[in-house]
């Protein structure tokens, strides 16, 4: 995991764990990261998954920004919880996939675990690591533009368009925007330990620029664990503290609204955009003018890139502590005893300076615009563990079990503020023009860019939750093992109601056949396993006791939420069955796992039909059920003491299958996303999680595209969408594969990965928008041979077979356009990780071992159709995946790894 | 052997006496006593405090008339008005500006009254407002009459008795009970404010939480009167003699009617709020010009009130606005007339939602029909638009006795082939010697600029009289559905209702009388002359 450093350590985690799909942010350097195991099956919670480290969980939650949720985008990504640690400290991770890792970790794992233990001391080594890595990163792929036609001429206010005449200039505007972004990351750690303790300490500092200008990341990570014994060896006390301190500068905005992307694509071609990036401004100018760019509004209002980035900046701290500390006595073989606990507590500050000049849209008074948040996210857990075994005199059989109670309590501080200025460009807390928490607007749009003003006390979120739980593990002969668990939760979240617990229980099964039988010699091992278990989750605070609000002037607003019956917790069964095999005296390794999860009462918030005078309607419904396989097959084709080469291919295939929405109440479709510009996002009865709907050309029932028009210059042939949305396609791969292969030669290594996902389809709405302003490479083409070339038929029944470029590139790619055209395989596989290294040692130096890799990272795409990195999400939320909205294009990075031990 | 087994059990069984304990401690169910405060949000209101400020909840209702206000009724009914059009070429030309009708905003002007005013309404009456505080109800009830006569006379029959009634499928009702529905209301509430205003002279117990009349008692019945009349002229040619007896009540009901400016019902901009005017025409890059139609018309009759509501064109005569449905991504359209946001519609300047100069014309139509107390037609016509000059601050001059200005012909700087002539020979001056169909343009025209910028009454007015006469759409991407000479007549049942209540939006369409679209004519909206 550390052969290839990246700004979010979960994202070196792709391609190598069957089943576990990454889909790393498109925010910059430090982005957050959606990780999805085993299928998505929460509509309105969390699909990721917990992260647990040394035994206990930790938050994983960005800062009060939420993530975008339309295509408007609005805030900037604040990194995940993952991305804060640092991978030097990570000894392993394991991932618990199903919901086996319930009993012990609670709802929380219900989409499974990423257990990470931690480095520590090591009895009677002393030892020094240091490690350096450098790599530079660049665009892996850039959009593809015509040359041919320039700016459209005439002053058309608003959007600038390249539908001109002929040009013989061309200009690489993308150049002068991009660069190669960095990454270095220095880090030491100190372990040593005796028979009585051990210690272990690392820093880490991180600094990382981005490809757009502006953007970078500082981090700076601190870790001390401390393990002792006492009482001979009866009481072992484990603590650490990681602290963890970082900086993200100008994370780039998403979606339509100001992000610098947008301006820079459409910019006309053949027009130089140097002088535009020399002066942004001119400082002496008042509003829109004092913004130096090609045009001001429009309807994807287009902005001068470098103001955005100089005159629109953000800024985004964290402070993380994590203390850890667990105890435990061992009265003697049969019985020990362990409390733990830890304290993870986040505080993120952010500020975005909107100086005035910038668009109307988020500076309405035109004196400039400030978004304040700070909120400390605070999550104290504490378990008592009994392990006992079983004293039995038949020592055939074995029993061990575990009986725990523990407490997970969350909550939330902090405050927002935001708002046009008094005095404008003073960037400062009393110079926002205040107004209490508002809700009246003219206009939701506006409201996801947050330029309204809003200061409020963000709500605390105080969740609590008490568990008792108890494991019984069974063994026979080392060859059989039954593992029985139980436990109850009582939850805050569903106090007022008479379902404020709930119990899930569940049984694994696993048989060590090699063991057991007398097995073929070439069969080193087999091992059978299966699993059933169930899994209890709340619901999200505050939704079982209806509140009422006020707005920014202090009047009442009523909550209209309901309810259908009283909420109830939601519940996963999971059914696994799986092997493990061996052979070739462990040469060859095979596992096999098949599940099936089906995720009933799911808290869904329902938008029932207006006249309801419901708001909201508060349902427990759903039954969302994935069913998959996953295998990993693994082989060392040579293994001697100068070579050895082992290959590992693993592979994983996920169905998802939306059974029931809520078909008690008549409802069989849930909307994600409602947009209302271009597409959705449903949950519909007999679909599957993550389905795209969007408008698609209107075709006679001969398939030809039906034309509006008359094909006179007045009104052109041009395309119509269809009457409702039709499902365009899912972006969830239907097949993973992950292939690394390791070489090792004396002191030479080298190790490759390729990866790729089969299957899906996304969006590019990016695509649409540069279709529609004339930019693309497409749409020069078309203007070269005459028109694009459809069957099509007019409103008079006769065939046509050309239709002008420009009319139908604006019809079908325009915002709100049908962008059920812009569909792309999502199917990619490229080389995700190469490195080669070479280890040597200096003799009589102190120095262990010295090591210097060259390293890349998402080297080459084999293969690729869609125009951007099917991978990045926009959003880690359960919505815009697969929809690229000027995302920032995926990187390839190369560069240099030292390692030192001492 | 066997000793160290019993030693071993003995100790056992002194550690597993004392987990026992620990366990059975354990077993207990948890200390969940604080449950219900961590899961009650500090940041919003207690039931008791919800109740101490209960009579500010007016103003958010209030606000909520023009909620989503460029979707839901700039882009529609103010368009169709003939009072703007937009140089923003919105989805490539694929906009209701053109007939092709966007699911997408419309459904706004449906669902928001519901969500932002029905709703609260209905809570206020769960929370026992009709008998514990009937004058409080008395203003919730004229504010959902209002807000929902809108979406009435936008979509045409809607859930209305029956909304709140189901979680499932809520029964649409037709028109006409709609309306009979909204003057039994008013009637509730005209009844409820004179017992208040008799029982407690002065008192205005809402207050500032009302950010139309401060709570103050005879403005609402005056709203209340005046409300029942311009609802009784609507249906006066579906229901003739309900419209007679209604305006007859309504012009001689105790209180009386908007009379003067300062009776005008606009609702303020509180806290952050900003005109929703300022906000298209402005903050999104000029959404929002004046339309070809209001233009000719004001300048043609050197309309004082001109400059008041119009920011000049750069290009051709100052009041040129543009053609509904023109192609603007022929020229700069933006350099054309708009709506004036740097003295009149500026940022925290109010919304109207009801004038007194509407009444005078009422008035003036009631007379022409010769309905009782309705007055004199000359004098309320004339009396009118003397209001309106007062109203918009501006001198009238000679205005009234204009015989000869008329709409000016329409010239397009940018693009020749929307030119127009003028289609009204429509004169100021009051003839009483004219038919009543030339009274009734002569009064329809003046109300319709006297009212501006009011797009929601102005259509109504228009689809139900014909007047003022309004060019017809360059552009017709409605698929046939629409007729470009009789123009757009309402707006299509929103997508979620065929999603969520489609029983019974099915059944409405029935009761439409044509299909749910763009060309069918509602209730009132009958096909036949205005007399």
């Amino acid at each position: 995991m550390n052969t290839v450093k990246t700004d979010n350590l979960i994202n070196s985690l792709n391609g190598k764990i069957a089943g576990l799909t990454i889909s790393p942010g498109a925010s910059g350097v430090g982005s957050s990261a959606k990780v999805v195991l085993r299928g998505s099956r929460s509509a309105n919670g969390s699909n990721q998954p917990l992260y647990v480290i040394d035994g206990v969980p930790i938050l994983n939650t960005g800062n009060a920004n939420a993530q975008p949720t339309g295509t408007f985008g609005g805030t900037t990504d604040g990194g995940d919880g993952i991305s804060n640690l640092n991978p030097e400290d990570i000894e392993s991770i394991t991932v618990l996939e199903g919901a086996s890792a319930a009993a012990l970790y609670g709802s929380q794992a219900q989409n499974g675990v990423l257990l990470i233990t931690t480095k520590k001391g090591k009895v009677g080594k002393a030892q020094v690591d240091f490690s350096s890595s450098f790599t530079a990163n660049n665009t892996a792929y850039r959009p593809k533009f015509q040359n041919q036609y320039g700016q459209t001429p005439g002053t058309v206010s608003g959007d600038v368009t390249s539908w001109g005449p002929s040009i013989s200039n061309s200009e690489d505007n993308l150049k002068k925007f991009f660069r190669t972004g960095t990454n270095l990351t220095n880090a030491i750690n100190f372990s040593s330990g005796s028979e009585l303790a051990q210690t272990y300490f690392s820093y880490a500092n991180t600094h990382a620029t981005g490809i757009e200008p502006g953007n970078k990341l500082d981090r700076n990570n601190f870790n001390l664990r401390e393990t002792g014994s006492f009482l001979n060896n009866k009481l072992t006390v484990d603590g650490s503290v990681n602290y963890v301190n970082q900086k993200i500068q100008n994370a780039p905005q998403l979606g339509i609204y100001s992000n610098p992307l947008i301006s820079l694509y459409a910019f006309p071609r053949g027009v130089d955009i140097q002088p535009y990036k020399t002066q942004y401004e001119f400082p002496d100018n008042v509003g829109v003018d004092r913004q130096n760019w090609i045009t001001h509004g429009g309807d994807f209002h287009q902005d001068n890139p470098w103001w955005i980035i100089n005159r629109e900046p953000n800024y985004a701290k964290r402070n993380r502590m994590l203390l850890n500390g667990s105890v435990k006595y061992t009265f003697n073989n049969y019985l020990n005893i362990q409390v733990r606990g830890n304290v993870d507590r986040i505080s993120d500050d952010f500020e975005q300076d909107i100086y005035a000049g910038s668009n109307n849209l988020y500076n309405s008074l035109e004196t400039g615009n400030l978004k304040l948040s700070n909120q400390t996210l605070t999550q104290k857990y504490g378990d008592v563990l009994v392990n006992f075994t079983v004293p039995l005199k038949n020592s055939d059989f074995k029993i061990n079990g575990l009986l725990g109670a523990s407490v997970n309590d969350q909550q939330l501080q902090g405050y927002s503020f935001g708002g046009d200025l008094q005095t404008p460009d003073y960037f400062t807390a009393g110079n926002i023009i205040v107004s209490r928490a508002g809700t009246s607007s003219s206009n939701t749009t506006l409201n996801s860019i947050a330029s309204l003003v809003n200061s409020f006390a963000l709500p605390p979120n105080h969740s609590q939750t008490q568990a008792i739980f108890a494991n019984a593990d069974f063994s026979y002969k080392n060859w059989a093992y039954l593992t029985v668990t139980g436990r109850k939760d009582w939850s805050s979240n569903l106090s007022f109601t008479n379902n404020d617990s709930y119990v899930y229980p569940s049984a694994g099964l696993s048989v060590i056949l090699s063991q057991a039988l007398e097995l073929p010699k070439a069969i080193n091992y087999a091992k059978v396993r299966l699993s059933f278990a169930q899994v209890g989750n709340t619901v999200p605070p505050y939704l079982t006791n209806i509140q009422n609000t006020q707005d920014g002037s202090g009047a009442l607003v009523f909550n209209t939420a309901g309810y259908n019956g009283t909420l109830k917790p939601e519940k996963t069964n999971s059914f696994e069955l799986g092997a493990d095999l061996r052979f070739l005296n462990d040469k060859l390794n095979f596992t096999f796992t098949y599940y099936k999860t089906n995720t009933l009462n799911q808290y869904i918030p329902v938008s029932y039909s207006a006249p309801t005078l419901i708001s909201t309607g508060y349902v427990n419904a759903g039954n969302v059920q994935n069913t998959g396989l996953e295998f990993t097959l693994g082989y060392d084709v040579f293994k001697s003491s100068n070579f050895s080469w082992n290959t590992t291919v693993n592979a994983s295939t996920n169905k998802n299958k939306i059974i029931d929405v809520d078909s008690k109440d008549g409802i069989d479709k849930f909307f994600l996303t409602n947009d209302g510009n271009s597409y959705q996002s449903e949950l519909v009865k007999g679909g599957s999680y993550g389905d795209i709907y969007a408008p698609t050309l209107l075709r006679d029932d001969k398939g030809r595209v039906v034309l509006g028009g008359d094909g006179t210059a007045e009104h052109p042939y041009a395309p119509t969408p269809s009457a409702a949305y039709n499902l365009v396609g899912n972006p969830n791969p239907k097949f993973q594969l992950g292939w690394s292969n390791s070489f090792s030669y004396k002191k030479l290594s080298l190790n490759l990965l390729v990866d790729g996902k089969f299957g899906g389809k996304v969006m590019s709405i990016t695509q649409g928008l540069l279709d529609a302003t004339g930019v693309s490479e497409e749409s020069g083409q078309a203007r070269a041979q005459g028109g694009v070339k459809v069957n099509g038929v007019n409103a008079a029944g006769q065939a046509v077979t050309t239709v002008d470029a420009q009319t139908w590139y604006k019809t079908i790619g325009q915002r709100g356009g049908i962008t059920g055209e812009y569909m792309y395989s999502a199917t990619v596989v490229r080389l995700r990780e190469a490195s080669l290294g070479y280890t040597w040692s200096i003799a009589n130096s102190g120095i262990k071992s010295v090591k210097l890799s060259v390293v890349g990272r998402n080297i080459l795409y084999f293969y690729k159709k869609a125009p951007f990195d099917p991978e990045i999400a926009m959003s880690t939320g359960n919505t815009l995946s697969g929809i690229d909205v000027f995302n920032q294009p995926a990187t390839r990075n190369l560069g240099l790894n030292l390692n030192v031990s001492f | 052997m066997k000793n160290n087994s019993i030693a071993i059990l003995k100790q056992g069984k002194n550690s597993f006496a004392g987990i026992s304990i620990l366990m059975a401690s354990l077993m207990l169910p948890g200390c969940t006593k604080n449950f219900e405060k961590y899961n009650t949000n500090p940041s919003a209101l207690t039931v008791e405090q919800s109740r101490s400020i209960a009579s500010t909840a007016i103003g958010p209702l209030e606000q909520a008339i023009y909620s989503n206000y460029q979707i839901a009724q700039n882009l529609s009914a103010d368009a169709y008005a003939g009072y703007m059009m937009s140089p923003t070429d919105f989805r490539g030309g694929n906009n209701n500006l053109k007939y092709a009708l966007v699911d997408g905003w419309n459904v706004t002007g449906f669902n928001d009254q519901y969500k932002l005013v029905m709703a609260p309404v209905s809570k206020i009456a769960q929370a026992g407002a009709r008998t514990l505080n009937p004058d409080l109800w008395a203003v919730a009830l004229l504010i959902q009459v209002e807000a929902m006569d809108r979406v009435t006379d936008r979509f045409g029959p809607i859930p209305y008795t029956k909304a709140g009634t189901s979680l499932i499928s809520i029964p649409y009702d037709d028109q006409a009970t709609v309306y009979q529905t909204f003057f039994k209301q008013i009637d509730t509430a005209a009844t409820n404010l004179q017992t208040y205003i008799a029982a407690n002279p002065g008192k205005a117990p809402i207050g500032t939480g009302d950010l139309i009349y401060n709570g103050v008692y005879t403005q609402w019945l005056k709203f209340a009167n005046s409300l029942r009349l311009r609802l009784a002229m609507r249906i006066v040619k579906a229901d003739p003699a309900t419209a007679k007896t209604q305006a007859e009540k309504a012009m001689s009901a105790p209180g009386g009617l908007l009379a003067a400016p300062g009776d005008d019902a606009a609702v303020a901009q509180s806290g952050s709020r900003v005109n929703d005017l300022y906000t298209v025409t402005i903050a999104y890059g000029g959404d929002n010009h004046l339309n070809a139609a209001i233009g000719s018309y004001l300048g043609g009759f050197n309309d004082p009130r001109g400059p008041i509501y119009v920011t000049p064109a750069t290009k051709g005569t100052p009041y040129t606005g543009i053609r509904l449905g023109a192609d603007v991504t022929k020229g700069d359209y933006k350099s054309l007339a708009s709506y004036n946001c740097l003295t009149t519609f500026t940022q925290k300047a109010p919304q109207l939602i009801m004038t007194a100069a509407e009444m005078w014309f009422l008035k003036a139509e009631a007379a022409v029909r010769g309905w009782t107390g309705a007055g004199v037609a000359k004098d309320n016509y004339e009396k009118g638009i003397n209001i309106s000059m007062e109203q918009w601050g501006v001198a009238i001059g000679d205005y009234l006795n204009d015989a000869t200005s008329k709409q000016a012909a329409y010239v397009d700087p940018l693009n020749a082939a929307n030119n127009a002539d003028p289609i009204s020979t429509i004169t100021v001056k009051w003839d009483e010697a004219a038919a009543n169909e030339v009274k009734l343009e002569r009064i329809i025209t003046q109300k319709w600029l006297a009212i501006f910028p009011d797009g929601q009454e102005a259509w109504a007015d228009y689809r139900r009289t014909g007047y003022p006469k309004l060019y017809p759409n360059l552009s017709n991407l409605s698929g046939g559905t629409i007729d470009t000479k009789i123009q757009i007549r309402r707006i299509p049942y929103p997508s979620t209702e065929y999603n969520t209540n489609s029983a019974a939006v099915n059944d409405a369409v029935k009761v439409l009388g044509g299909p749910d679209n763009g060309g069918t004519r509602l209730w009132w909206d009958v096909n036949k002359g205005n007399f």
